[in-house]
């Protein structure tokens, strides 16, 4: 901490100092409970993560790794083809157990990037699904919901944000639809581990060796690149969200209105990039905040956006009512300790979370 | 497009320590029942939690909340708002818990559903999920668009669209058939609307179904009680509703004859309503795979609980009921939702032809091996001829007699049989009548 906050944190009241200190403490019980819940998925325990959680990353991780089996089989069935190695191609697509039971068995469900990625899209989900019902709208006026007015913007960065933000979450929403594994794409690093992992596991399922297994080897090898060439970290759904905020580009009175906007149309993602653009951090960071149980970093990340008492009241009661993990009671005695603290002061508080995720989890290790 | 008003909505005002300073009738009947009153604070924990959230957080504050007292549980939703003197608080739906159905509408379109879609309250279309693509080649493109850019809704037979009708009256449809532009085949729509706090529409989220052309003997065959339900539920449920909304005078006094005839419709939808649903249950009864649960249950707690349900329509009707006492416990083997269900027809059917200022007695016993429950009324009483006959499907000993499919005992007994048990009647004309449900004796749940 730096001389100067820490002079400006002595100004604050006692309550608003332990509030800054447990968010500082925040990322690294973030750390340790995905560590829970990556020993659950492997040791199916029952504890930290509830049923639904658990079924829905293990569908999702299940739909990834069918989708890619596929996309890589039916690629390099044709470079086999057209290579004249029917025999292989035939080995190739013979019937065999799924590959997510061999990749299961070798650790698949312990990367931590994997499942950390598809227990946020899990909450991030199951949060939408559970936000109590919003006010009526006092104008009476009935308008289309958010994303779509965007999508019809006369700016046409917006417009075509927007609609990319409208297609992207409708293929995330059906998680359990997933047909192409470029569909809804994960994290560049972490889907070219999966790919690997998924044309080993094809490899080792059939019963080839010598020659036969080097061309299907090499054959798999040019099926992932082929299919790597052709995405980009842009092409994910938090990417999209993020150059519809930028397009936005929202000054701090704009921002309200839309930022509540979001959470009322059920849409937490528009939400994490409308305040990651907000705050300057990735919108993974943002992300993190509206999953993590405990609130203090969003509380505070919401305070430096200088929102109003009353907006951070709603968008906090919102948030803690759906998430059964939080306590709203428990953030209505914390509101006006928030309030207390200065929006600049409250943004230094949170300004860990700037940093690059990969650098955080390094900061993390070491701190354990 | 204007909400329509809320029914049932009633208002309370409380001071800034959360005391009640005034309440709209069934609101403050409510708030007595549970010990409270004018003056006190309201007596029910979560409603008391809601107003004291609303008021640290300053803002208004919707939550569905459910209130149980020893037997009867009521589900409302209940919003706090705090004003400059205290607070207000509104409490709208006023749902008693009924026993649960066999057939659950959405559930059965979900199940054979093709993929889901969701629109906002103009209709556009937020939400299609990949599968989707079998028939529009490229759902993003239709996204942000009107959803009747994409499918043309197409009347059902009585002329009506059902989506537009659930627009209308905030419920879910079903059997909203729809041409798809681009691959011109045709699908069934069924979808639940999103409401806000005050029950405004906020859009829909549903799922498609491929039309399959239906068998010769389909309609009469199994599935004849889901597509009754399906095809009479929503435009009776509108009927009620609209009639409702006008025998609550909502858009103004109206002329004592209309307000007897917008009863009269209110009171024959209710009756239709509870005829589909004899009807969807008569289908799955009758069918040879019916299977009841049995697990451990509390049949004097059964009783309680639909004396509970009941208590309102008792209220009404000036009719007391006398339930088991609540440390009486009779333990056996059945399903408690079809238990529940037996138990309320029966305590219905007392209340029903019971005079004003009578009462119902409802005694439990556990009796070589059976646990029993016996339900007396002070009514007119069953002849003996025709207490045979009153089991029978659509059996009527008065047809003149208000309300009642004559299905209702028929049901009783068929899931009384399929629990082990059975339902008999001693009575004579003008002395009332008891019927004693039974259940084989079980060990303590």
């Amino acid at each position: 901490m730096s001389e100067e906050s820490a002079a400006e944190q002595q100004m604050l009241p006692p309550a608003a100092r332990a509030l800054i200190a447990r968010a500082a403490g925040a990322d690294l019980r973030a750390h340790a409970a995905l560590d829970g819940a990556i020993r659950e998925l492997g040791a199916q325990v029952q504890h930290r993560i509830d049923d639904r959680t658990r079924a829905a990353i293990e569908r999702q991780i299940d739909a990834f790794v069918n989708a890619a089996d596929a996309e890589l089989r039916q690629r390099a069935t044709r470079l086999l083809l057209a290579r004249r190695l029917p025999l292989v191609a035939e080995a190739l697509n013979a019937p065999a157990p799924p590959a997510i039971d061999r990749l299961a068995a070798a650790g698949l469900l312990a990367d931590a990037e994997l499942v950390g990625e598809t227990l946020a899209r899990a909450q991030l989900r199951h949060l939408a699904d559970a936000m109590p019902p919003v006010d009526a709208r006092t104008d009476g006026d009935e308008r289309p919901s958010l994303l779509v007015r965007l999508s019809r913007s006369p700016d046409r960065l917006v417009a075509a944000s927007a609609a990319g933000v409208l297609a992207g979450e409708s293929r995330r929403t059906a998680a359990g639809e997933v047909t192409t594994s470029a569909g809804d794409p994960l994290p560049l690093p972490l889907h070219t581990r999966l790919l690997w992992r998924v044309a080993a596991a094809l490899v080792a399922r059939t019963p080839l060796s010598g020659e036969e297994a080097q061309a299907l080897e090499r054959a798999l090898a040019e099926a992932v690149q082929r299919g790597l060439a052709a995405l980009s970290d842009g092409d994910r759904l938090e990417a999209s969200a993020m150059r519809l905020a930028a397009a936005i580009d929202c000054g701090p009175d704009e921002l309200q209105p839309l930022i509540e906007e979001a959470l009322d149309d059920r849409r937490p993602l528009l939400f994490a990039a409308l305040l990651a653009h907000g705050l300057d951090m990735p919108i993974d960071a943002a992300r993190e905040l509206l999953t993590d149980p405990d609130g203090e970093r969003l509380w505070l990340a919401l305070r430096a956006l200088a929102l109003p008492r009353d907006a951070i009241a709603r968008i906090g009661y919102r948030i803690a009512e759906a998430d059964p993990r939080r306590d709203v009671e428990a953030f209505a005695d914390a509101l006006d300790t928030v309030m207390a603290i200065a929006p600049d002061v409250a943004a230094r508080a949170v300004a860990v979370l700037r940093l690059p995720l990969e650098y955080r989890r390094a900061l993390a290790c070491l701190a354990r | 497009m204007m909400a329509p008003p809320a029914l049932d909505l009633e208002h309370a005002r409380l001071d800034r320590d959360g005391r009640l300073i005034s309440a709209d009738s069934r609101l403050l009947q409510l708030v007595e029942q549970a010990g409270g009153g004018l003056g006190q604070p309201l007596p029910h924990a979560p409603l008391r939690a809601l107003v004291g959230l609303a008021g640290r957080l300053g803002i208004a504050i919707t939550r569905k909340l459910t209130l149980a007292d020893a037997d009867a549980t009521l589900e409302l939703d209940a919003r706090a708002q705090p004003t400059g003197e205290g607070m207000t608080l509104a409490l709208a739906g006023w749902h008693f818990r009924e026993p649960r159905r066999l057939a659950d509408v959405a559930d059965f379109t979900a199940c054979e559903a093709g993929w889901g879609w969701a629109c906002d309250a103009t209709l556009a279309l937020t939400h299609l999920s990949p599968a989707a693509q079998a028939e529009i080649a490229d759902p993003a493109a239709a996204l942000g668009h009107f959803l009747t850019d994409s499918f043309r809704l197409v009347e059902s037979d009585d002329g009506a669209l059902p989506m537009l009708l659930a627009v209308a009256s905030r419920r879910p449809f079903t059997g909203q058939r729809a041409l798809v532009r681009q691959s011109q085949r045709w699908l069934t729509l069924s979808g639940t609307p999103q409401l806000d706090a005050a029950g405004g529409f906020r859009g829909f989220t549903g799922v498609a179904a491929p039309i399959r052309p239906l068998r010769g003997d389909a309609l009469l065959g199994a599935g004849f009680g889901a597509r009754l339900d399906r095809s009479l539920r929503a435009p009776l449920e509108r009927i009620v509703a609209t009639a409702g909304s006008m025998s609550a005078e909502v858009d103004g006094p109206l002329a004592a004859d209309y307000l007897g005839y917008a009863r009269d419709i209110v009171g024959a939808g209710r009756h239709l309503l509870g005829l589909v649903d004899d009807l969807v249950d008569l289908e799955a009864i009758e069918r040879d795979d019916f299977a009841v649960e049995a697990e451990p249950i509390d049949l004097a707690d059964v009783a309680r609980r639909a004396a509970g349900l009941l208590a309102v329509r008792a209220s009404d009707a000036r009719v007391t009921i006398d339930r088991p006492k609540a440390d009486e416990a009779l333990p056996c083997a059945g399903d408690f939702g079809r238990a529940l269900q037996v138990c309320v027809n029966l305590i219905g059917n007392a209340i029903r032809y019971s005079p004003a200022g009578a009462s119902v007695w409802v005694r439990g016993e556990a009796d070589s091996g059976r646990a029993c429950v016996t339900v007396a009324d002070q009514g007119k009483g069953i002849a003996p001829d025709d207490q045979a006959r009153i089991f029978d499907k659509f059996a009527r000993i008065d047809p003149a007699e208000p309300g009642g499919s004559g299905l209702g005992l028929y049901i009783s007994r068929r899931l009384a049989r399929a629990m082990g048990g059975d339902i008999t009647v001693d009575s004579a004309a003008g002395q009332g009548a008891r019927f004693t449900f039974w259940l084989p004796e079980g060990p303590r749940a």
